[in-house]
């Protein structure tokens, strides 16, 4: 027997299927936990055999990368060549110029450098073809993690956990268009909201910072603390275009200090709760070290 | 192994793969929609109903393993299936290459679709031209493992009987006799 074929068009299954859709995304909306949970619990399921997954296609990958972009790799290199001289110069300039190199080092009195971390390895993009400007790592809630924290390199910034599963997290980056973060200027002490530039790669400070403050090219941008769900002077980037050119909105791009391209490992900062107004983040870098 | 056993083995292989093996084969950063292909072969194997009921479970385990707001993945699978049912015994049923046409617009539509919804819903949007180049990719990529695929999902659907039969002849009407 064969089976029967229907042929009508399904209208009230289909209208309650979509009516179920759309109630799930609103009470998910509202965060109704039990759903998180669903989803979590689906993927910690999975994540063995994504594990599994993960090793086993290491190589092939690896193969197939360079393979692939033999160009980018060189082109990559070029640049890392012409990055380390750059650093070097910059190190000898710092080493015979002792006020410069007590500014420079005033510049990376970072806070965060004495906070509890977790080192975690980057795994790649999560599953499907929309989540763009989020990456995968290897550690989750087994390891201390917590939606929210900050992620950041020896360089700065690189972006804050957005979802957390057992053995596995999603990181936002701070190029991501939805992403937020208070940010303070080191030279004007102006502070602002600055949220991720999507393709252009760079995050734009568009709120907060006045018209008419002075803010120049190369000016060190760090995170402000206070109420934010960072902590105060991570270093964030330097401005690369201090706008001005409206007397209404003023936006301000920023290049961010850490490089978002061929990383593999990040440090989690083992931060949650937020954090109290400190301050002392409004006085000179140099009256703080005092 | 009953109807139900047999579907819900699909879903979850068919999640599996796509949250591992596919993962991991990308081409231009784009990877295989096996579940939008599930879905809409759900539709095209199975009929309207069955394929919509099918392809909203389907949704649902996109968007869990991928980490979207549960039900996007869902508001759009479920209609394609449906659509994908109803075209399919009204168009496209038994010529090959227009039914691996109407795969491909399917597989494009369901991914600008599943964009959009997603852009409602606070998912960064991808628009414009990387859009295209997505749906075009994710399309072009889900054609090649669509053949095992459908061979898969009509077991699955229909228990690995013939879908119609002529009762004229005597034989299904993929050239199969139906014993």
């Amino acid at each position: 027997m064969a089976a029967p074929r229907p042929t009508g068009v399904p209208r009230s299954t289909l209208l309650i299927l979509i009516a179920a859709a759309l109630t799930l995304l609103t009470l998910q909306y509202r965060g109704v936990e039990p759903l998180g949970a669903f989803q979590r619990g689906v993927r910690d399921v999975i994540e063995p055999l994504r594990t599994v997954s993960d090793r086993v296609a290491s190589p092939a990958r690896s193969a197939w990368n360079g393979l692939l972009n033999y160009d980018d790799l060189r082109a990559e290199n070029e640049r890392l060549a012409v990055e380390l001289a750059r650093m070097r110069g910059r190190r000898l300039s710092a080493e015979a110029d002792e006020e410069l190199l007590e500014r420079l080092l005033g510049e990376v009195d970072i806070g965060f450098a004495d906070l509890d971390t977790v080192v975690v390895r980057i795994l790649g993009t999560p599953p499907g073809n929309f989540a763009t400007h989020t990456i995968e790592v290897d550690k989750g809630t087994d390891d201390g993690l917590a939606e929210g924290m900050p992620v950041v390199t020896g360089a700065g910034l690189v972006g804050r956990l957005e979802s957390v599963d057992r053995a596995r997290s999603t990181v936002r980056l701070i190029t991501h268009p939805e992403f937020r973060v208070g940010v303070r200027l080191v030279g004007s002490q102006d502070e602002g909201l600055a949220h991720g530039g999507g393709r252009t790669g760079f995050l734009v400070i568009d709120a907060g910072v006045r018209a008419d403050a002075i803010v120049g090219a190369g000016e060190v941008v760090v995170t402000s603390g206070g109420r934010s769900r960072f902590p105060a002077d991570i270093p964030v980037g330097r401005v690369l275009d201090p706008g001005g050119g409206s007397d209404f909105q003023r936006e301000i791009v920023v290049e961010p200090s850490a490089s978002l391209e061929n990383l593999s490992f990040l440090n989690v900062l083992l931060v949650t709760k937020e954090r109290t107004f400190d301050p002392s983040v409004l006085l000179d870098p140099g009256e703080r070290s005092r | 192994m009953t109807g139900r056993f047999r579907v819900l083995a699909l879903l979850l292989t068919a999640a599996v793969l796509q949250a591992t093996l596919f993962d991991e084969i990308r081409l231009d950063g784009v990877s295989v929609e096996c579940l939008l292909l599930v879905s809409v072969l759900a539709g095209f194997h199975g009929g309207p109903e069955r394929g919509a009921t099918v392809a909203f479970l389907a949704g649902l385990l996109h968007d869990s393993v991928g980490s979207t707001p549960l039900g996007v993945h869902a508001l759009v699978y479920a209609p394609m299936a449906a659509m994908a049912g109803h075209l399919s015994v009204r168009l496209v049923e038994g010529a090959r290459a227009l039914t691996m046409a109407g795969l491909v617009g399917a597989v494009m539509v369901g991914v600008t679709a599943a964009a959009s919804v997603g852009a409602l819903f606070g998912l960064h949007p991808v628009s414009g031209f990387d859009l295209v180049t997505t749906a075009v990719i994710a399309a072009l990529s889900t054609l090649v493992i669509a053949g095992p695929t459908s061979r898969v999902v009509r077991w699955a659907v229909t228990g690995g009987l013939p879908v119609d039969i002529s009762l004229t002849e005597g034989h299904a009407a993929d050239g199969s006799l139906d014993r």
